[in-house]
């Protein structure tokens, strides 16, 4: 009797210690935030400015009587300030009935400004605190970042699952890069590689993706527009970017359209182009990269035989994508002096005794010899066979 | 020796359960921080760690093996007296052998106590913010509880139930998150020095330890010579799991973000999406998961610890009862011993160290002392007595 007594008063407590909701706290208990942005205080360097917006749950469509008429008021916006990130989101906590939950935060907008300042103390917040997911958004935002959260898009019901979508779907179709905060944790503890977020700015209605916030250390140094961006993502990343238009040579108002479907890229750090950089650096970087794609639209006839016209329009495009990529490098090496190309951390990876251990790759980057090479095949006319 | 139950023999556990045993308990904590502090020295090479410190391992575990061959049915505890005394004068035997006897005692009972703090420091940092830390380590330890409620054989058959819940979430999470790796980030393969290879293998001992409970559990074989044939395995599949985790620690990470993180694995969850967006939050389930894969090291060990009192006392089941709610008490005390989180980790490397001289000290001095008595060979006629 004893030892069924005493089995008993075991399972008692494992019941009620294994229920595993200490901090079982309900949905509507919480105020989840989408997103966050971060601005500086005019005229007070010290102090951060936080915007949050809130989605209430009340009157997002479907959810209860009123259905999705009003969409500017499903959520909420609320501004506070702190001298952190912390400080800023405990002042706001003060003003909040429910307690604040950041484990569904997607976007994380910080305005240029603040970016060129260095972020590192934004981010060092974000590292240590459990529930920031790693798969959030960071993005730098032209202007004032809070104008990101207040957009109203009418295309969804709450602002930043518009930016959200946006940014999914450009990743999904390899136009904008999937850069999330995990990306950028490890870019900037990686002593080979500089980091960059995506860069947008924002309209009373709308926003638009413009290209890479480029980044030296956790300053912002500059940015690099969309058409700079693609020739990135495809040698960067393998990703095909966006189409390339280019202007029909010898006609008044003909264009060319170029979509890539398939990218093939091969880094080559050995290779000997320009003899006196080779010689004086020992290593050099030539990227070879295959685009494969469709010939989209020609706004002009060029009455030729398609053989021929595909020859032609195989060298336009190899020279654009060329020029395009030799401006990304005078950018990146010139202008920002930042390897957001990782082409550090291939040299580490794969010249370790010969290149890595003799140079400081900081300041080697900048004079580096860097080179793509394009190899375009044009796989269909679309539709047509002229 | 153990009068109480030696008309019971239990010989129950066959290959398949040993082999669970060994690898269920390997598997812990240490595979939460492995990726972390294998890298800490080797760099990209930290995945190596795992398979050079196997060595010793396999040697270990194979002294191990032999000694319980040589006696087949007795424990560490039943044989050390043999070993240490002759039939005249079993007195002699017995304090010659108590120092060892209570070192591996004790040396169970800590690991028992840090590995179940270190869990609770996973929960409570991650996962379940507002839970006390001395909840979730008393829960654990009620559990452990419920495992020493029983015979021996019931140990062998949780550890063959829980260990295919172990195994496959961590090659799953392993695997999964080779989608986003980057694979320059393994590269040089080998750039450290041969001390630092040393000191890397070294910091993936502690994660290793575990398998001396065999010392205990290999007295239990269904046959006598599956015992080095299971630890074989056993450690096998051990370090298959930890080099694949490192590999893909590394490979996502990089080894210098690796170091900026206090749960590695921990984090490789978080990042890791399975494609579909099915879970996108994968980190809850994992820890769920990964409260079998810490009971079985902390159960184990601590039954390990109670049984072998037991037989140090020469009692009964209900004195192990008894004895293993007591012991919980001063344990808790000591699993909240350590102050902060760098204290656990440096007394979880003293652990290792210990681990190290002990499973490898103590099988081979009791080998010498075998020899030096001419007792080596004996296991023939044993066998038949035995």
């Amino acid at each position: 009797m004893a030892k069924n007594l005493f089995r008993i008063a075991i399972l008692v407590t494992c019941f009620a210690l294994l229920t595993g909701c200490w901090d079982r706290r309900e949905l509507e208990e919480r105020t989840s935030v989408l997103a966050v942005a971060i601005d500086v205080v005019e005229g007070r360097e010290d102090l951060y400015k936080m915007t949050v917006q809130i989605p209430i749950a009340i009157k997002i469509a479907g959810s209860s009587g009123q259905g999705g008429g009003g969409n500017s008021n499903a959520v909420k916006i609320m501004s506070v300030t702190g001298r952190t990130v912390t400080d800023a989101a405990n002042n706001l906590q003060l003003r909040l009935n429910q307690k604040l939950f950041l484990g569904h935060t997607r976007v994380l907008a910080i305005s240029e400004e603040v970016a060129r300042r260095g972020i590192q103390d934004i981010m060092d917040g974000y590292r240590r605190e459990p529930q920031i997911r790693r798969l959030m958004w960071p993005i730098i935002v032209k202007g004032e970042a809070a104008s990101l959260l207040k957009i109203k898009p009418q295309l969804a019901q709450i602002p930043v699952v518009f930016l959200m979508d946006l940014i999914e779907n450009g990743s999904k179709m390899g136009t904008i890069p999937d850069q999330t905060l995990g990306d950028y944790f490890v870019q900037t503890s990686n002593k080979s590689m500089e980091p960059f977020l995506n860069y947008v700015q924002a309209s009373q209605t709308e926003v638009r993706w413009e290209g890479i916030a480029v980044f030296r250390g956790h300053k912002m140094v500059g940015a690099i527009n969309d058409i700079q961006s693609w020739s990135l993502l495809q040698l960067r990343n393998k990703q095909r970017g966006g189409d390339v238009i280019i202007p029909l040579p010898g006609t008044k108002n003909g264009y060319v359209t170029f979509r890539p479907h398939f990218v093939k890229t091969r880094l080559d750090l050995k290779g000997q182009h320009g003899l006196a950089s080779y010689e004086q650096h020992g290593h050099s970087a030539t990227y070879y990269c295959e685009l494969q794609g469709d010939i989209v639209e020609v706004t002009e006839n060029l009455k030729m035989k398609p053989e021929e016209f595909i020859k032609k329009m195989q060298a336009l495009i190899k020279k654009e994508m060329e020029a395009r990529s030799s401006k990304l490098f005078t950018q990146l090496q010139k202008d920002y002096s930042s390897d957001i190309l990782r082409l550090g951390l291939a040299l580490r990876g794969h010249h370790y005794r010969d290149y890595w251990k003799k140079h400081d790759w900081r300041k080697d980057f900048k004079n580096f010899p860097v080179k793509a090479v394009y190899t375009i095949k044009i796989r269909r006319l679309g539709m047509e066979m002229q | 020796m153990s009068q109480q139950d030696g008309s019971r023999q239990i010989n129950t556990f066959s290959l398949w359960q040993q082999t669970s045993l060994i690898t269920s308990t390997l598997i812990g904590v240490g595979v939460l921080t492995l990726p972390r502090t294998t890298t800490s020295r080797l760099y990209e090479a930290g995945w190596m760690a795992p398979l050079i410190g196997v060595v010793w391992v396999f040697f270990s575990v194979w002294m191990i093996a032999s000694l319980s061959k040589r006696f087949p049915g007795k424990t560490f505890i039943e044989y050390s007296p043999i070993i240490w005394g002759s039939k005249k004068r079993p007195q002699q035997g017995r304090w010659l052998s108590l120092p060892w006897v209570l070192a591996f005692l004790l040396f169970m009972y800590f690991s028992t106590a840090i590995v179940s703090r270190i869990f609770g420091e996973v929960v409570v940092t991650s996962v379940l913010l507002d839970t006390p830390l001395e909840v979730i380590i008393i829960t654990m330890f009620l559990l452990a509880q419920m495992l020493c409620m029983h015979e021996v054989e019931v140990v062998a058959r949780i550890n063959e139930l829980l260990f295919p819940l172990i195994l496959f979430p961590v090659l799953f999470i392993a695997l999964a998150s080779f989608q986003n790796a980057e694979w320059n980030n393994v590269l040089p393969l080998y750039r450290a020095s041969g001390k630092a290879l040393f000191e890397g293998m070294y910091e993936s001992v502690y994660s290793y330890a575990g398998y001396e409970i065999m010392l205990i559990f290999f007295a239990f074989a269904h046959e006598n010579n599956s015992k080095a044939r299971a630890g074989f395995y056993g450690i096998t599949i051990a370090m298959f799991v930890y080099t694949l985790i490192v590999l893909a620690g590394t490979a996502v990470f990089g080894y210098e973000e690796l170091q900026r993180v206090s749960w590695p694995t921990l984090e490789l969850v978080k990042t890791t999406k399975v494609p579909g967006l099915i879970l996108e939050r994968l980190e809850s389930a994992f820890l769920a998961v990964w409260v079998a894969a810490v009971f079985t090291t902390v159960a184990n060990a601590y039954y390990a610890f109670v049984y072998g009192i037991r037989q140090l006392f020469n009692k009964g089941i209900l004195f192990q009862r008894i004895i293993s709610a007591l012991m919980f008490i001063p344990l808790f005390f000591i699993a909240l011993w350590p102050q902060n989180i760098v204290d656990i980790f440096r007394i979880s490397s003293y652990m290792g160290m210990v681990s190290l001289a002990l499973n490898l000290g103590v099988p081979m001095l009791y080998w010498l002392v075998l020899w030096a008595r001419g007792m080596g060979q004996g296991a023939k006629e044993r066998k038949s007595g035995g």
